[in-house]
């Protein structure tokens, strides 16, 4: 069991009333996630829900059987597995480690049970819900009109909101997955925003060095999803 | 203009159960939808929710640069308005009618009510909500991977499964502006269907004249959302909801 009396990390649950936090407390479980992990693939059963802390997850989706394609990123604001709430069995997405770090996780059964019993909680989850389909109407619109770069600014600034930190980890691969492209174009795009000193990167180690830059050079796709609903 | 329908017409009113059905019907508003209307405009609160019979409406996100493209397809299966009940007090997306019909509309609050009594119709409506998010996925990925044919295609086909008749009124300014592209491009692509046999398109009417030819067509994502919403109401037997959707609420 966790101490209560620490700050919670993840923002969803700290919204929570108090009391409804100390209640689902014992069926909380904090776990350490590494980058690249799946946590749940898609079309299979949804065994737990993750609400992430200082990690960050991706929800992709198949693409003609071979690719993956991020369609929403879920960190502290969030929660993974939405989907056994709503009354699915099966996960819609295969639900990925971006970065690695902590999260609190919660048996989906138990998580299901507790949503249609509770209101606060309920509440919360929707609101939640809403946010989710939002960043997933966006990404349909965004990548129909936005060029690679724009997307690639507006990809880093999320992850930067999720992550609390203008440094992290991710791979040009993965950074694909986000944009859906090839990793060819993904080392373009990077490379033009490096050009214009706004990220650096090596190895797969990212610095946003001009965050005002950065958002400026992002389509209005970001401002618009994360300025409506609040930063992450 | 079909004659008058009735309101379980709508897939989502007719499987929910006698009680809750009943008490929403007195509520249930009849209305006809007439092309181009705007039911909903991004920005602005709800008044009420709306559950098309035989309209089909088209759910547009509104990018801040005016840019808009189409996420969702609704018609007889769903409803329109879901953000209210997440607590959203305006939506997002605007919400535009695509071939004439008829629909059933309720006062938001009233809905909410209902919602929050927490039993078979918050349930159904979650149901509906979690295969709507899976079309806005793949509607994302359709926008990023697939040509502007197969799209056209795949709404086609999504958008016959939602009518009773092949033949659908849309001006290609409208295709234009649901698929996000250039009215050029829609033109071609059409012209591209009607040389292979598969549509007829004249004045703003497209007849579908070979459905077997456009499934063949079709990209991978009208399989996969018309999967989630056979899935949405396929194991509610109808009359009996109870053993998936929880037992009735009382008044």
């Amino acid at each position: 069991m966790l101490p209560s009396h620490l700050p919670i990390a993840n923002k969803l649950l700290a919204s929570l009333p108090r009391s409804e936090y100390q209640r689902l407390l014992p069926q909380l479980e904090m776990v350490q996630l590494t980058e690249g992990e799946v946590l749940c693939e898609a079309g299979t059963l949804m065994r737990y829900v993750y609400f992430p802390c200082t990690a960050l997850l991706s929800l992709l989706t198949r693409v003609d059987e071979v690719e993956v394609f991020a369609v929403a990123l879920v960190g502290r604001e969030g929660v993974s597995s939405v989907a056994c709430a709503l009354g699915s069995q099966t996960s819609p997405f295969r639900t990925l480690v971006q970065s690695p770090g902590t999260a609190m996780r919660m048996k989906a059964r138990v998580f299901t049970a507790e949503f249609r019993a509770t209101a606060a909680l309920r509440e919360v989850v929707l609101a939640y819900v809403l946010q989710l389909t939002l960043q997933i109407s966006q990404t349909a619109a965004c990548n129909r009109f936005h060029v690679i770069e724009e997307r690639l600014a507006r990809w880093l600034l999320m992850t930067r909101d999720r992550l609390s930190s203008d440094h992290f980890h991710m791979t040009h691969e993965m950074l694909g997955n986000l944009l859906g492209v090839r990793r060819v174009g993904v080392t373009h795009a990077a490379h033009a925003l490096k050009q214009r000193h706004l990220i650096d990167y090596s190895r797969g180690a990212i610095d946003i060095v001009d965050g005002i830059g950065l958002q400026a050079a992002a389509c209005s796709c970001y401002r618009m999803v994360e300025g409506r609903h609040g930063k992450a | 203009m079909p004659t008058s329908p009735l309101p379980r017409q709508n897939h989502l009113l007719a499987a929910l159960p006698a009680a809750e059905f009943n008490r929403l019907e007195g509520d249930l508003e009849r209305v006809r939808l007439s092309l181009g209307e705007v039911l909903y405009e991004s920005g602005c609160k709800l008044s009420h929710v709306y559950f098309p019979t035989s309209a089909i409406v088209f759910l547009l996100y509104v990018l801040e640069d005016g840019g808009m493209a189409e996420v969702a397809i609704i018609g007889n299966e769903g409803m329109l308005g879901i953000f209210m009940f997440m607590g959203g007090e305006t939506t997002p997306s605007r919400a535009v009618v695509q071939s004439a019909g008829w629909g059933y509309r309720l006062k938001a609050e009233r809905m909410n009510t209902e919602f929050k009594r927490a039993g078979p119709l918050m349930r159904l409506l979650l149901r509906y909500t979690q295969a709507l998010i899976s079309q806005i996925t793949q509607t994302a990925v359709c926008n990023r991977h697939h040509s502007i044919d197969q799209q056209l295609c795949r709404w086609l086909l999504l958008s016959m499964d939602r009518l009773s008749s092949d033949t659908l009124s849309m001006t290609q300014d409208l295709i234009a502006n649901m698929l996000g592209v250039r009215r050029e491009g829609v033109a071609e692509a059409a012209a591209k269907l009607q040389r292979a046999g598969l549509i007829r398109y004249s004045r703003g009417r497209i007849t579908v004249l070979d459905r077997p030819g456009l499934e063949q067509r079709v990209c991978e994502c009208y399989a996969v959302v018309k999967r989630e919403f056979d899935w949405l109401l396929s194991d509610i037997p109808p009359g009996d909801p109870k053993h998936v959707l929880g037992p009735s609420m009382p008044d």
